[in-house]
């Protein structure tokens, strides 16, 4: 069967399941089979922020005086940051709108993805504030070993997922020999177990690979130290913190079989490699730790600590879809970082948010070049 | 500050604590103030980062959180303690 913008069919879409049912036809909310989506929606357009309301002049000044290897820990961590944004801003659209049947479900989509592209326009504004030539910066993210290892593991399963699906809409069902790529079977089982896996792997992706920045960023702050950042880095973990509970109802409500009982029987089939995916991304979380840290730590944090903290928050994600924790870990070795992480501290009202007269100027000069290129396309 | 009307008051027990609490707000808290740390991020019932282990006992929520609740356990920011429970962290 293949994509179709405005399916044609009349069909109840509270019958159908979230993902490989009908098409979406017409974007209604006023029967809804998952509600909680449209809350979720709800919730996320209520934390809408601007990069650009956040002055980050001070953050400029600090930068230049931390030393070589704090600046290795601050700039590693915005450009990891920049690439799960990058994936994130476009994923979920490119690869699940084509699959999704429920129109709330459609929606926060949309409007999950939408939010990541914020957090991407975030960096940008971080960076060209605090480095005079951010170019170097961005350029690395493709080139850097560490960087790109991390790279494949959270794009492996979306791009699998939609090779797979772009085959089942132009060929259909059966198994495919695809020059380069070798024999592809597939069959609606194969597909749900993609779909799967690559849903286990986002929430790994919003729930753990985003933390050890995080914590990097509220010691910095603890410090008095690149605060304006550290204020962007709060909005955009309470915008993660929303993703991560999205990616848990679906893997719940696949798991649970109230939405399609194929998927419950799929996801116990999936269950030991979906903890493979949290350890996996836990070690690597970890490894990324003693890369920062590599010439040196900082104050109140270290490679062992985050190593812990690492291990203590994939256990409680890993609770949290009904998986058996796996660290021995049982407790924050810096709980310190959850008041910088509550949301209760976030206010982004105008008369709070400084506005920087500097990237005034500059979302102008911006306009005249690459906000118009895109009009090409 | 001077009580203006009986408070109902549970037993939270959690290991070998004993913890007393009231149904005027959340359970987090109370537990907070008892001096136990709870992991927490949002408070308001969307992150699922304070669930906790419920083994017996009634909880209920005055909002339907936003995060998914698993069967067997609670949200401490937002639960509001309804009788004598009983809870536990990690293994
Ligand atoms: S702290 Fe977020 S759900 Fe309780
Ligand atoms: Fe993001
Ligand atoms: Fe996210």
């Amino acid at each position: 069967m293949s994509y179709s913008t405005f399916n044609r069919k009349q069909f109840d879409s509270t019958k159908e399941p979230m993902f490989f049912g009908e098409n979406v036809n017409v974007a209604r909310y006023d029967q809804q089979k998952h509600p909680i989506f449209e809350k979720l929606i709800e919730k996320q357009l209520s934390f809408f922020w601007r990069p650009e309301e956040v002055d980050l002049s001070t953050d400029r000044k600090d930068f230049q005086r931390l030393e070589a290897h704090e600046q290795h820990i601050f700039l590693s961590n915005l450009k990891y940051q920049t690439l799960l944004d990058s994936v994130q801003g476009r994923s979920p659209n490119v690869a699940l709108l084509p699959i999704v049947s429920l129109p709330e479900l459609e929606t926060w989509i949309e409007t999950w993805s939408f939010s990541e592209t914020i957090h991407s326009r975030s960096y940008t504004h971080i960076i060209r504030n605090i480095v005079n030539d951010p170019t170097k910066i961005f350029d690395d993210i493709v080139t850097n070993a560490e960087i790109t290892k991390r790279a494949d593991s959270v794009s492996i399963y979306y791009d699998r997922l939609i090779e797979m699906v772009n085959l089942y809409n132009t060929m259909g069902m059966g198994t495919f020999d695809i020059p380069g790529r070798g024999e592809i079977e597939i069959s609606m089982p194969k597909l749900k177990k993609a779909l799967y896996l690559t849903i286990a792997s986002v929430n790994v992706l919003e729930a753990i690979r985003f933390y050890v920045s995080f914590a990097c960023s509220f010691g910095f702050a603890e410090r008095t130290l690149m605060e304006g950042n550290a204020k962007i880095i709060k909005l955009i973990a309470r915008d993660e913190a929303l993703h991560l509970t999205g990616t848990q109802h679906m893997l719940n409500l696949m798991a649970s079989g109230k939405d399609d009982p194929e998927m419950a029987v799929i996801a116990a089939e999936c269950q030991n490699e979906v903890r493979q995916i949290f350890i996996e991304a836990a070690e690597q979380e970890k490894e990324w730790a003693n890369y920062l840290f590599k010439d040196g730590s900082m104050i109140g944090l270290n490679a062992q600590i985050l190593g812990q903290y690492v291990e203590y928050i994939t256990n409680v994600r890993m609770q949290a879809i009904g998986l058996e924790t796996h660290f021995a870990t049982k407790n924050n070795p810096i709980p310190w970082i959850n008041a910088w992480l509550v949301s209760d501290n976030v206010q982004v009202a105008p008369q709070e948010a400084e506005i920087s007269s500097y990237l005034v100027g500059q979302t102008d000069n911006s306009l005249d070049d690459s906000d118009f290129d895109d009009f090409d396309l | 500050m001077p009580e203006q009307k009986e408070q109902v008051v549970h037993r939270v027990l959690l290991g070998k604590k004993q913890i007393l609490v009231t149904e005027e707000e959340p359970l987090l808290v109370q537990l907070e103030r008892a001096g136990i740390h709870v992991e927490y991020q949002c408070r308001e019932g969307y992150c699922s980062s304070c669930s906790i282990k419920l083994l017996w006992g009634n909880v209920i929520y005055p909002f339907e959180p936003l995060a998914w609740v698993q069967s067997g356990y609670l949200l401490a920011c937002c639960a509001i303690v309804k009788s004598d429970i009983e809870i536990a962290f990690f293994d």
